[in-house]
């Protein structure tokens, strides 16, 4: 239930956290579906049309195409019509698109190939921020659906809670478990608020994995922080954040935020 | 002195090429490392490979030289590994494709094979294992036994095997490794008293706790053919191109009268991989006295182009004589959507039996693969028994 100042505990992580930046931040920087790309992600519903004008999606040199979902099978209809199966960008003139969410919910995102990507923007990394600890299980066993970092609707189980020590207060974090495409596969993930969001940091929070490492211990890094999607192009919603997960301190770590103009969105549940 | 340099340039001619040979690589988990062999060899001007968990292995897509890189490419899966050779180490990262970023895995390897490691007696044998989730048990079974590299097996779930795992055992402990480009699992498990508890590792950090007791011999799978039932009143219908673009359905002469298998797969699908040598067998012995199988295939990509060059490659793999049909996508709801027959369809594969009538006998949601050893044996043998009585008919 404690987190610990990990300095000295902590085992070297199987994936250090200066690897996995630099690995995000060249997936950010070259990717086709790299979400400073986006130019729009919409619920595709009962269907979506793309490409004139009075589309659902305008999109200039693109011809009608249009993308549907019949019993959870997503497909484009239009010249090069085809299947679109979830969670693989395939391109479309020159743009880029890909479906994500679960059947029935399914979400459409379109990625432009033109324009300047910015570079993420990261604290000094702070050993002080990492922590080794337990998580304790959730009082109650439930799913929730919330949107992922991508700003894509996900069912979600409590996985419990993390206490963390930062700025001479502990707080603790609830921690949900995010599937990650495959049956197998998922995160456990915090969104999170801190005295930082708005002055140097993503007014709404950021996520951050929470690492199991070997017996029972969690690694909880700040500096593998990162900005849900929203923060690169407004194509994306933005996740409410999670009731309760705000630290009264700065969290100086992780990636930064240098937009302007934001304030905080309203807490899961509240009316915006 | 000439003799001396004949024998020198003799030498250095006999020294294999420099990334040669078989490699100990380890994918670095969060929770412990999944050992797996690579192997590489010259083949002309270029490099071809293999990757194996223990004795199995399976043939690389590519490998690509880079000065003192290696890119070994696993196409099936969209999937790279990129190493640094230094000396007789190799380190870099195993990366496929992600939605919210690159899923990436620490990779390192040192020269040599990993050693044989058998098991003792007390580890072998069937387990009924308990997945302990964030909502509650999920059953699994582990089949453990010794093979011709050591502790070897499998495990199944309700849908079919997750393939051919090879282990190597610490006192008390065990570990169980499957990687095979795209599916990263491996189990680690203690043995106490007559238990076994532990942990399966999924991707770099899914961990799911688990726990383990001798199998009594009471079913503690639910059986798949319980899991996705069929229209049986009319006969079952499809409709999909072939691999030439020609529209093909069950009214097609070839199948008119015949007892025909359908197996809904995907090349994506390491279980599908397992199904096909067996499928390729039923057709070569029952073909002449009236079985068909048409295979329907969930790709990747969506683009049929790219899918059919995928599925020419994995029918001339696995030798299938049968005729493979586009169906679609790889999701299940893609395949309840185009089979609007099947109820609960859950699995690849899923092999569907008609009579010759042209209706649905059977179905059989996944498949247990030869690393499921007996299991594999007596599924084979109902097939063949059930194909038999459908001949019959």
């Amino acid at each position: 239930m404690r987190f610990l100042l990990a300095l000295a505990l902590a085992a070297p992580a199987a994936l250090s956290a200066q690897t996995e930046r630099d690995d995000y931040l060249a997936w950010l920087a070259t990717a086709a579906n790299s979400p400073f790309a986006a130019v729009a992600q919409q619920p595709i519903g009962a269907g979506l049309r793309l490409g004139p004008a009075t589309a659902d999606i305008p999109l200039a040199g693109l011809s009608e195409h249009r993308v549907i979902e019949r019993g959870g099978a997503v497909s484009l209809e239009g010249p090069g019509g085809r299947a679109l199966p979830r969670g693989r960008p395939v391109p479309l003139g020159r743009y880029t698109i890909a479906v994500a969410g679960a059947p029935g919910r399914s979400v459409l995102t379109v990625f432009g190939r033109g324009g300047e990507r910015k570079r993420a923007q990261h604290y000094p990394h702070d050993e002080s921020l990492v922590f080794l600890g337990t998580l304790a299980p959730p009082a109650k066993r439930t799913t929730v659906r919330v949107l992922a970092v991508d700003g894509v609707e996900t069912e979600a189980s409590e996985a419990g809670t993390v206490t963390v020590p930062v700025g001479g207060t502990r707080t603790r974090l609830r921690v949900l478990r995010i599937p990650t495409g495959d049956g197998e596969e998922s995160e456990l993930e915090i969104f999170f608020r801190d005295a930082t969001n708005g002055e140097g940091t993503y007014p709404a929070g950021r996520f951050v994995a929470l690492v199991p490492e070997a017996g029972g211990h969690y690694r909880l890094d700040f500096n593998r922080a990162r900005n849900p999607f929203c923060a690169y192009s407004s194509a994306y919603p933005c996740p409410a954040p999670w009731r309760g997960n705000t630290i009264p301190a700065p969290v100086r770590a992780g990636e930064r935020y240098l937009g302007g103009g934001l304030t905080a969105p309203p807490l899961e549940g509240e009316e915006r | 002195m000439r003799a001396l340099a004949l024998c020198f340039l003799a030498a250095l001619a006999l020294e294999p090429p420099a990334p040669a040979g078989d490699w100990r690589a380890v994918l670095d988990l969060a929770g412990g490392e999944l050992r797996f062999g690579v192997r590489l060899e010259r083949a002309g001007q270029q490099w071809k490979g293999e990757l194996c968990n223990g004795t199995r292995c399976q043939p690389l897509s590519s490998v690509r030289q880079v000065g003192d890189s290696l890119v070994l490419e696993i196409a099936d899966y969209a999937a790279t590994i990129a190493a640094a050779r230094r000396g007789d180490s190799l380190s870099g990262v195993y990366r496929n494709v992600g939605n919210r970023g690159p899923r990436t895995i620490p990779f390192r390897a040192s020269r040599g094979r990993w050693p044989a490691d058998p098991a003792p007696d007390r580890f072998l044998g069937r387990w009924d294992a308990n997945y302990l989730g964030d909502w509650g048990t999920s059953p699994r079974v582990f089949e453990l036994r010794n093979g011709p590299g050591g502790l070897e097996g499998t495990i199944i779930s309700n849908s079919g095997d997750y393939g051919h795992f090879a282990g190597r055992i610490e006192g008390d402990s065990f570990s169980l490794a499957h990687f095979d480009g795209s599916f990263v699992y491996l189990l680690t498990g203690r043995l106490a008293g007559d238990t076994l508890r532990g942990v399966f590792h999924a991707g770099l950090r899914t961990q799911t706790s688990w726990v383990a007791v001798r199998s009594t011999g009471r079913p503690h799978l639910t059986p798949p053919t319980e899991v996705t039932r069929a229209d049986t009143t009319e006969p079952f219908r499809f409709a999909f191109p072939d691999l030439n673009g020609r529209m093909v359905t069950e009214r097609d002469p070839r199948f008119r009268g015949k007892v025909v298998l359908v197996d809904v797969f995907g090349t994506w699908c390491p279980t599908c991989h397992d199904a096909a040598p067996a499928l390729a067998r039923l057709y070569d012995k029952y073909h002449d006295r009236g079985l068909e199988i048409v295979g329907l295939a969930y790709e990747v990509t969506g683009d049929s182009a790219a899918d059919g060059r995928q599925l020419r490659r994995y029918r001339d793999k696995f030798g299938l004589r049968f005729p493979i049909l586009l169906a679609g996508v790889n999701d299940t709801e893609a395949a309840a959507t185009t089979l609007p027959q099947l109820r609960g369809f859950t699995a690849f594969p899923t092999t569907i039996f008609l009579g010759r009538d042209g209706r649905v006998r059977r179905v059989h949601a996944g498949f247990y693969g030869p690393a499921t050893g007996a299991q594999h044996g007596r599924l084979v043998g109902e097939y063949e028994r059930e194909i038999e009585r459908l001949l019959r008919e």
